[in-house]
């Protein structure tokens, strides 16, 4: 009997063994990819948990790996993170979190399949700590039934945008060019300006300088529109922001992913257009980027699960049975045309994505860069709710850059301020 | 004093015990006092003295475990957000405390001189609130505090508020924070001050409305100094969870997708300190601040109002 008992909980902790729980962390958006990965994998046993997704410098995934750190257990083995940020701070030694994906893990044909520079904000001197979900680069949305009916045509420049949108404020007063109520709209106005706020420009050295005209071209811009409500300040994912602008959006810049995750039902079924970043007449384009999503798998992670794990990670990341169903423009390159067909299909678009997509995608400014803090955290507590106030944006940017400097010297950076 | 002597006059007695009966009673008084406090007492060591023993020593010593005498507490107080969350929590405190002295007494005062009844019917509406928890109450907040969804819009409307983010400015916040508590905490208090004032013996109040004080006269004092020393035990305990306050601006914070300082409070501030930054010692450092500052207040009010002392 003892014999017995002793064979089956050895043959039981074998099987289990042989058949570990692999624990998922995502966001809602994310259930999907986690639900198919499931569905394609039916023997492999997934215990998912849903939470916010670190967004909007909530911090709340370094909180938990700060308690499992100190408890010693209980890591997530994957984990998606919204914050764009996050292999910066994670793979600091004070959380130590993710695994070195490009030692062994994953393969150098995965790693190399990646948009070029997209795995930037992954890599830590060398170390690539995460996998990118999808490219989050800022593009000009527009309506296109609107732009005939009032007989504009598309501005190509940020100086185009705001004519057209004093226009509109005198013409078309309702309707609007863009918005500035969310704490990610540095990402959408001041990183394509160039502005030097964010710029990490040697290991521990920040360049941030408010005063750069750079900065400033941008909020100049942006306060008149304000002024005269053809920008608004509602945050786009406010309650009623569906009803009161229904219809009513004649451009917003914003991230690939607004497409699929913001438009739908503010903008009548094929009538939304895309066109290139928006320029400033001289100079080389770029553009800036909203999230984009990160997928990390846990250094933790030992033994036989360490190839099942990165395997999981790996399909999440890559696989068009993951990306086809992710609202953003998939980082990884042979899942991009398929995507792109998915969407055109959808028919959400009056004109072809494809052209505007794959150029924007390697616009992204490289001078904005991953720290530790969150950046639109500060831009959120600073400008937005000074604007909220009835404040201006330019008047807002010297408490900003004051803030930002304050976090990266109290992470130790040196901060520096080039004319 | 009366009933206490008629009450054991009447009790009946054990002849068969060697002792005497007054002995054994007072120590079965001992013991029952004991076995009461004891459920208590095992409780605050492993909940309140325990955990703070062990924040003093992360206080005082480094991530290695060496002892840095004040650095932390230094290293804490030049961080930029430490003064700012201390200004914040200040304000908030000035509200809360204010609207809870003034407010809270003069509805405890004046149901204790309405009828009974009547006076039941109100101590239940006002205690409602509070049967909410601490975040459901926020979140009921959240409703109405923005403007598209609020019961309230109009009212907000006159101040101008078109969104959330309009309506929780940095500047309005400790405001809205005292209101909240002061919604959700206030009948408590109200209870319990009500409580207080039955305690006053009829005969005085009798005595004062014969010599000619009137309702004013009679609650000013009469009541409110029979009363004082409730007063400052609700002081010193609205004192030490105003100074704590967390789940309020964190929740406001998250809701309106970050417009809120996720340092606003000292208490925000140590938790980022300890889960943003993994620096569990300086988070130590602001817990031990709030735990000086808390152990200061109460003294000064417990010494200044002989609290303690038995008549």
């Amino acid at each position: 009997m003892a014999l017995a008992t002793f064979g089956f909980v050895e043959a039981a902790s074998a099987a289990k063994a042989k058949k570990p729980t692999i624990t998922i962390w995502v966001d809602s958006t994310r259930v999907p990819q986690v639900k198919a990965y499931e569905k394609a994998h039916p023997t492999v046993k997934i215990a998912m948990n849903i939470y916010n997704g670190n967004a909007n410098g909530s911090g709340t995934l370094q909180s938990k790996i700060a308690l499992d750190n100190r408890v010693g257990n209980g890591w997530p083995d994957i984990v998606f993170s919204e914050e764009n940020n996050d292999a910066a701070s994670l793979a600091s030694p004070q959380f130590n979190y993710p695994a070195v994906l490009n030692k062994g893990l994953v393969s150098k044909k995965i790693l190399g399949g990646y948009a070029a520079g997209t795995l930037a904000g992954c890599t830590v001197n060398g170390k690539v700590y995460c996998l990118r979900n999808d490219l989050a680069m800022n593009v000009l949305f527009y309506n296109s039934a609107l732009m005939t009916q009032f007989g504009y045509t598309v501005p190509t420049t940020w100086q185009g945008w705001q004519t057209l949108g004093e226009q509109v404020a005198t013409q078309h007063p309702g309707y609007i060019v863009g918005s500035v109520g969310d704490n990610w709209d540095d990402d959408i106005y001041l990183w394509p300006s160039e502005c030097h706020v964010d710029d990490v420009v040697k290991t521990d050295t920040i360049d941030i300088n408010a005063a750069d005209p750079n900065c400033t071209r941008a909020t100049q811009l942006i306060d008149p529109l304000i002024k005269d409500g053809a920008v608004t300040t509602d945050s786009v994912f406010s309650s009623t922001f569906g009803t009161t602008y229904n219809n009513k959006i004649l451009m917003m810049v914003g991230p690939a992913w607004y497409g699929q995750y913001l438009f739908p039902g503010l903008v009548t079924k094929g009538d939304l257009a895309v066109a290139d970043p928006l320029s400033w007449g001289s100079g080389p384009t770029v553009t800036g980027e909203v999230g984009g999503g990160l997928w990390f798998m846990s250094s933790h992670v030992t033994g036989a699960t360490k190839t099942l794990t990165a395997s999981i990670l790996t399909w999440l990341s890559t696989s068009y049975g993951s990306q086809g169903i992710s609202p953003g423009y998939p980082a990884y390159v042979a899942d991009e045309t398929p995507w792109i067909a998915g969407q055109q299909a959808s028919g959400l678009y009056s004109n072809q994505i494809a052209p505007v997509f794959a150029k924007a995608a390697t616009e992204v400014w490289s001078g904005w860069s991953p720290v530790p803090w969150s950046t639109d955290s500060v831009f959120g507590s600073t400008v937005v709710t000074g604007l909220n106030s009835g404040s201006t944006m330019t008047s807002q940017l010297a408490g900003f850059a004051s803030q930002l400097a304050d976090f990266a010297q109290s992470d130790g950076y040196t901060v520096v301020t080039t004319p | 004093m009366k009933s206490a002597v008629s009450r054991e006059a009447s009790t009946p007695l054990d002849t068969t015990d060697s002792l005497t009966p007054t002995l054994r009673r007072k120590r079965k008084k001992g013991v029952a006092g004991y076995a009461f406090v004891s459920g208590y007492f095992v409780l605050l060591i492993l909940f309140g003295v325990l955990p703070a023993a062990y924040a003093i020593v992360l206080a005082f010593t480094a991530s290695g475990g060496h002892f840095t005498g004040l650095t932390n507490f230094i290293k804490t107080g030049e961080d930029f957000r430490f003064l700012p969350a201390f200004e914040n929590v200040g304000k908030y405190l000035l509200i809360w405390l204010g609207s809870l002295v003034v407010i809270v007494l003069g509805l405890a005062l004046m149901l204790h001189s309405i009828a009974r009844r009547v006076s039941a019917a109100f101590r239940f509406i006002f205690y409602l609130p509070g049967a909410l928890a601490g975040a459901a109450s926020v979140l009921v907040w959240l409703f109405m505090l923005d403007p598209t969804v609020s019961p309230w819009r109009l009212f907000l409307g006159v101040f101008g508020f078109k969104n959330l983010g309009q309506t929780i400015l940095p500047g309005h916040l400790p405001l809205i924070f005292a209101i909240i508590a002061f919604w959700a905490g206030a009948g408590g208090w109200i209870v319990v001050t009500y409580g207080a004032l039955n305690n006053i013996p009829n005969e005085l109040i009798e005595a004062a409305q014969l010599d000619g004080a009137g309702a004013i006269q009679t609650a000013l004092r009469i009541k409110l100094p029979l009363i004082k020393k409730w007063i400052v035990f609700m002081l010193i305990l609205a004192f030490a969870a105003g100074t704590q306050l967390f789940v309020e601006p964190q929740l406001v914070g998250e809701a309106s997708l970050g417009l809120i300082s996720p340092t606003w409070s000292p208490n925000e501030l140590a938790y980022y300190f300890a889960f943003q930054d993994n620096n569990f010692n300086y988070a130590a450092a602001i817990s031990v601040d709030l735990l000086v500052i808390g152990l200061l207040c109460a003294a000064v009010l417990v010494f200044r109002t002989k609290l303690f002392e038995v008549e």
